[in-house]
């Protein structure tokens, strides 16, 4: 028999373990159900890491593969200034010679901050970081790390205690750690600066953290900032008490997507050329500024652009407003060049022919009220003489014939008041007034190149289009777009905007041009001994902001290309207010035919067979019988 | 009972035995497969590591050589290097340069009576 006490005993015992259960039960629900949300995080927190992994930034490379700007691998050198305690001057004068830094400053940085977070909670120095130094190499940043576990700091550290030791072997392998990052490099310094533009870092933080990325600012860099850029991809890992992975528990690893290479239709080789050449002219004339492009005509390819004064994009601190890239974002009056336009319309309207000729009045025309003037007296000209000559007479007077509207349409269809849709940030379309917006004189003033404004690019494109037969090409400076490998990921194709004039026209115009160079013409110092070349002078007065125009400012500008029968390279030659002369085929003629040479060589282009000299085809001054009995409108 | 199972044959009780055998087997197998499991993973993981580290520092060095590849080739750096040791070259002027018609396309069978280009009468200096 079971005796009462024992009965008593045993179902108190049993009481007791059913209670207990019952707590045990309740803590297990309470962890794994009521506050599992919570704990989960917490738990996770404290073993996993993620770790974002940055894309590298693509190259960008010339037509023939040089590279251009790269991203070389660097190291940006933080601090945990709470593993520091109060040995910061002991550091400071360890890293400050390696940092590049003062000594003082970086004492300064290596101080814990103490401030509150969103939550309100304290934090050091969100979450014990400060950066000390980027775009540090990978050389330096071992030569930190052997520094930091030979560093002395004037005690025995037998005599210490565990906790000191483990402080002072905490501070030598934790407290200054770095982080992976990209530095943007240009090895070519300072050359094609404006095409490719520069990069910035930009700083976004992530997990409280924060992280800098490489950034277009001007240029193919800002153009094409996403395409180089890349996208970004994570880990998601463990790691242990020294914050090195656990490989074997990592859980996510998801590879960034490098950006893609760029390749460009420049071709550094001539670039440089076009460089050399611009800063020769730029010593001689000493102009405000100078600027510079060869394209392939039959495909819009720019092969070089250049535009000084220019700066080092390894240095953006040399970047000012006046080392912008003139040829897309200022608009000029163009001057003379414009003629071509006129007298290309003009031709294929058959309102003229080569053989008309024009009283150029002895330089002295008036019109709509106001007086137009040519360089130099001229009498009858014939259109062909028109163009030699650069006479603005003569010119107004094809564009009166012409018309307003034919004159706009013409405008128009070469590209002016509209952007060119080259991939460059910062281009403007410049100014082509609509005919209703048109004074009385603005039908001979346009043809001379007064009353528009236009790109030095857009110019240049509307030569071009003479050199391609009429077709007036979109200008193209990317060729295509690669991976690491060298796939070809997209191409670019040259695109044809429109056939402005016809190819007989084309012809006969081209073959006006040729005599622009001749000895009779406005720029003999452009000629070239084995090529015929074909182009325009420019002189343009600059416009006075206050009314009227400067007498003593002066944009001068040469745009042709070569062989003129088959042309392979159309080059701009535009200085703005240069000294020493200032006729365009004075100052500017000689420039080209230096540029035409060195490309010539490069590009082995075949000789003409007989280049001579540019002759004319027929007399350009006619005689007083054959006068053309113009009417104004 | 006791006594009964002395008495039986030993196929009886073999089998029991056998599948005991099995089991613990079994267990061990399992326990050092998973062992070993972990030990490769662990081994996998280090050479993993490795490997991460190792293509990172070619990557690195294989970044460097582009920039020294690029630096020696720039057109800027190879003006200055030429001026520099006064080497005196300079591009080749069109009178300098010979230039042979393309060959006309020949059938196969006609292969002897080809000639160099160099050799053809149309071949001559443009200048």
């Amino acid at each position: 028999m079971i005796k009462r006490l024992q009965l008593r005993r045993v179902l108190a015992l049993t009481l007791l373990v059913c209670v207990t259960f019952a707590g045990l039960g309740y803590r297990l629900v309470d962890l794994q159900v009521l506050r599992h949300d919570e704990l989960a995080k917490l738990a996770q927190d404290n073993t996993q890491r993620e770790f974002r992994q940055a894309p590298r930034r693509g190259d960008i490379l010339d037509a023939h593969g040089n590279l251009l700007a790269t991203s070389i691998p660097v190291k940006t050198v933080c601090a945990d200034p709470s593993r520091i305690g109060n040995q910061q001057a002991v550091v400071a004068h360890t890293l400050a010679p390696l940092l590049q830094m003062a000594e003082g400053e970086l004492y300064q940085k290596l101080f814990p901050r103490i401030s509150k977070n969103e939550k309100g909670e304290t934090v050091t120095n969100n979450l014990h970081y400060v950066r000390l130094q980027k775009n540090v190499t990978d050389e330096t940043w071992q030569k930190i790390q052997l520094a930091m576990s030979q560093i002395s700091f004037g005690v025995d550290e037998k005599k210490l205690s565990k906790t000191g030791r483990e402080f002072l072997r905490n501070l030598r392998q934790n407290a200054i750690f770095a982080d992976p990052d990209q530095m943007r490099v240009y090895p070519n310094g300072s050359l094609a600066a404006q095409v490719l533009g520069f990069s910035g870092v930009e700083e976004f933080k992530l997990d409280g953290r924060p992280v800098s990325q490489i950034s277009g600012r001007d240029g193919i860099e800002l153009a094409l900032n996403s395409t180089l850029g890349g996208v970004a991809g994570w880990r998601v890992t463990e790691t242990d008490r020294q914050q090195q992975e656990l490989v074997a528990l990592r859980d996510e690893d998801v590879q960034p997507r490098d950006g893609l290479n760029v390749v460009l239709t420049i071709d550094a080789a001539i670039q440089h050329n076009l460089e050399a050449a611009l800063a020769d002219a730029m010593q001689k004339h000493t102009p405000r500024s100078i600027t510079g492009i060869i394209l392939r005509p039959q495909t819009g390819e720019i092969l070089a652009m250049a535009s000084l004064p220019n700066y080092n994009p390894n240095t953006p601190a040399t970047v000012t407003p006046e080392t912008r890239n003139r040829v897309i974002t200022d608009v000029v009056e163009p001057g003379s060049t414009f003629k071509i336009v006129v007298v290309s319309g003009a031709l294929n309207e058959g309102a003229v022919k080569l053989t008309d000729e024009f009283d150029c009045e002895q330089g002295h025309f008036a019109f709509a009220g106001k007086i137009l003037h040519d360089h130099e007296p001229f009498g009858l000209l014939t259109t062909e003489g028109i163009i030699t000559k650069s006479s603005n007479i003569g010119a107004a007077k094809i564009g009166i014939k012409l018309g307003e509207d034919k004159l706009y349409d013409y405008a128009s269809d070469f590209g002016f008041g509209q952007r060119t849709g080259i991939l460059l940030p910062g281009e403007v379309g410049g100014i082509l007034h609509p005919v209703k917006e048109w004074s009385k004189v603005s039908v001979a003033q346009i043809p001379m190149g007064q009353g528009v404004a236009v790109t030095r690019l857009q110019m240049l494109m509307a030569m071009a289009a003479l050199a391609n037969d009429g077709w007036l090409m979109r200008p193209m400076l990317v060729s295509r777009l690669e991976d690491r490998d060298g796939h070809v990921v997209q191409k670019y194709e040259p695109q044809r905007v429109r056939q402005v004039i016809s190819e007989a026209t084309d012809k006969q115009v081209v073959n006006v041009l040729k005599t622009v160079v001749s000895p009779e013409g406005t720029a003999p110092g452009a000629a070239m001994r084995d090529y015929i070349v074909a182009g325009k002078t420019g002189t343009a007065q600059k416009a006075n902001p206050a009314g009227g125009y400067f007498d003593d400012k002066f944009i001068s500008s040469f745009i042709g290309f070569f062989p003129a029968d088959n042309p392979q390279v159309c080059i701009s030659i535009v200085m703005d207010e240069p000294k020493e002369g200032y006729y365009g085929g004075l100052v500017c003629g000689p420039v080209f035919k230096e540029i035409a040479g060195r490309c010539a060589s490069y590009l082995n282009i075949v000789p003409d067979e007989n280049p001579g000299q540019p002759h004319l085809s027929r007399p350009i001054v006619a005689s007083t019988k054959n006068k053309n009995n113009f009417q104004t409108p | 009972m006791a006594g009964n199972r002395k008495n039986q044959s030993a196929a009886t009780w073999f089998g029991p035995a056998f599948g005991a055998l099995f089991l613990c087997m079994l267990i061990a197998g399992s326990a050092i497969g998973y062992v070993w499991e972990k030990d490769e993973i662990f081994r996998l993981s280090q050479q993993i590591s490795q490997r991460e580290l190792r293509f990172g520092q070619l990557s690195k060095d294989n970044e460097k050589l582009k920039v020294t590849l690029a630096d020696l080739r720039s057109p800027v750096m190879l003006d200055q290097r030429v001026r520099e040791l006064n080497l005196g070259l300079a591009p080749a002027q069109p009178v300098q340069v010979w230039r042979l018609p393309e060959p006309s396309a020949a059938p196969a069978n006609n292969y002897s009576t080809r000639q160099l280009a160099a050799r053809q009468a149309g071949a001559s200096r443009t200048q």
